[in-house]
């Protein structure tokens, strides 16, 4: 294999690795206590809702990957894909609490909300977190869902036309990989958080150091089996 | 004048039968399935239920890593860790599948070792990554060892579910009959499930692990079922339709022994709630 495709190869599984990190600070993960409304956020963990949009990221990157050669172009439909996921279900969270709970979308971790300015402390539950997906909570998830869905899509375009796996393959390697690098940004994030308003998203750093090294060691492990298969598949 | 007490007390009758004790200890259980586990992955010309002994007791190796990373309380769900076992899994397995051919003698592939070896490596490097102080630093007790195990288990569940519906390890015929047909998707979500489920929903103040670890085989169970009904439908086993009927049966005697077993336990036990007291902060 030509070494500019062995650096290829790393160098998305890397940089998808790393964008998938940075993807998980940026969504709003709720875990249980969104489930009781007493938390801002989608009410799952990091991995589910990370999971969710990657997937549906690959969807549309595997069917325009059908008919298209362009890095920008897989990559971009994959990141509409998991974009339009993420606001679905966002949008949807936000309904069921409005008109099914009667409680207010309104930020946990700020009194003022930094996009709009509106007031969050006066509505606020005493003794909750916040409840549902306020305005910045909504900007912040869009942008982790659109770099959650380029980073799965990033990866799958590299395993695809670099390492030359077939369609299934590199999606569920992918996937995989993917799910590594989300998993050690969940430790970092402690469970629940809001977006890149809130305090824990000040730990971003240590999440990339890790990933990089997570991501670093399994584009080197997908690296040897596609040249030891040499595109035997 | 003393009084002698009037009831003698009684000795705690000690509850019988729904014990689960085999082997009794994580270390050994680690070991047992491990070694047994890369045995049966390499002999791929097995019949098809010794393998699915095979994965029975590498999941339980599975559960039983998760169980150990998530009784800390982790905060991110104990999903989440079964979901990442699985994950490493598929890449180990690639990298065992992709030097399978070397060292190969007839039916043996000893080479595809080597992909459990480098993913333990790698859970090795997370779970330092993890739990080191200048990191993410989640302070967990052998969380290391935890990951390192749940990536070895992984990796072994997913090579010995390829080994089952192909009859071999040989790249192109996974290729052809696990990945290109869908079938690693089921495989994944099987995995995740026999992993993750098992503790998530046993999880509380009144868990045993014993209780949790017949769930754990009853869903293994299950998903032999499913691995035989994949393999009559693939038609690839050498020994014919046969195997994966004996596949089917053998996993449905699992399920159903399991499956009483843990409803009768569970039954057994539920009278007793242990309580956790009124949280503190309550105004």
């Amino acid at each position: 294999m030509e070494p500019v495709l062995m650096i290829l190869i790393v160098g998305c599984v890397v940089i998808g690795g790393l964008l998938a990190s940075l993807g998980a600070h940026l969504l709003p993960v709720g875990g249980a206590p969104a489930a009781m409304g007493t938390a801002t956020g989608i009410a799952t963990g990091t991995v589910q809702i990370m999971l969710g949009a990657v997937m549906t990221g690959l969807f549309t990157a595997a069917s325009v990957a059908t008919f298209s050669d362009s890095l920008l172009l897989v990559s971009l439909s994959g990141a509409v894909g998991a974009t339009v996921m993420m606001c679905v279900v966002m949008f949807m969270a936000n309904v069921l609490y409005a008109f099914g709970c009667g409680i207010v979308p309104v930020s946990g971790r700020v009194d003022v909300d930094p996009i709009t300015k509106e007031p969050q402390a006066p509505y606020r539950t005493p003794q909750t977190d916040g409840h549902g997906v306020p305005n910045v909570v909504y900007v912040s998830g869009t942008i982790g869902g659109f770099l959650a869905g380029f980073a799965g899509a990033l990866m799958y375009y590299a395993l695809l036309n670099y390492a030359h796996f077939s369609a299934g393959l590199a999606a569920i390697v992918a996937l995989s990989i993917f799910v590594a690098n989300a998993i050690l940004a969940a430790y970092n994030i402690r469970g629940t958080i809001e977006g890149f308003h809130d305090p824990k998203f000040k730990r971003l750093p240590k999440a990339l150091i890790s990933s990089f090294a997570v991501s670093l060691l399994c584009g080197i492990v997908v690296l040897l089996a596609a040249t030891i298969l040499g595109g035997a598949l | 004048m003393t009084v002698t007490p009037a009831v003698i007390e009684e000795e705690e009758p000690t509850k019988k039968g729904l014990s689960f004790k085999f082997p009794p200890e994580e270390t050994e259980m680690g070991l047992i399935a491990g070694i047994i586990g890369a045995v049966i992955v390499i002999f791929t010309g097995l019949p098809a239920v010794i393998k699915g002994v095979g994965l029975l007791l590498v999941l339980l190796w599975g559960m039983d890593s998760v169980r150990k990373t998530s009784k800390y309380g982790l905060g991110t769900g104990v999903p989440s860790i079964g979901v990442l076992g699985t994950g490493y899994g598929v890449v180990g397995a690639l990298m065992g599948l992709a030097v399978a051919e070397y060292g190969r003698v007839g039916q043996l592939y000893p080479a595809v070792l080597v992909g459990v070896i480098v993913m333990g490596a790698i859970g090795l490097v997370s779970g330092i990554f993890a739990n080191g102080e200048k990191f993410i630093a989640m302070k967990i007790p052998r969380l290391e060892r935890a990951m390192m195990e749940l990536g070895m288990a992984g990796t072994l569940a997913i090579l010995l579910e390829c080994s089952i519906l192909t009859g071999s390890l040989s790249f192109a015929a996974v290729v052809n009959n696990v990945m290109n047909t869908g079938l690693i998707a089921l495989l994944f979500i099987f995995n995740c499930f026999a992993m993750l489920h098992p503790y998530n929903a046993c999880l509380g103040p009144d868990e045993r692990r014993e209780r949790t670890r017949m769930c754990a085989v009853e869903i293994s169970g299950l998903i032999c079922v499913l691995l035989g009904l994949a393999m009559i439908g693939l038609g690839t086993s050498p020994y014919g339709i046969l195997d994966g009927v004996s596949m089917i049966v053998f996993g449905a005697i699992v399920w159903v022994v399991y499956f009483r077993m843990f409803i009768k336990a569970c039954m057994d036990e539920c009278y007793e709630t242990v309580g956790t007291g009124i949280i503190k902060t309550l105004e």
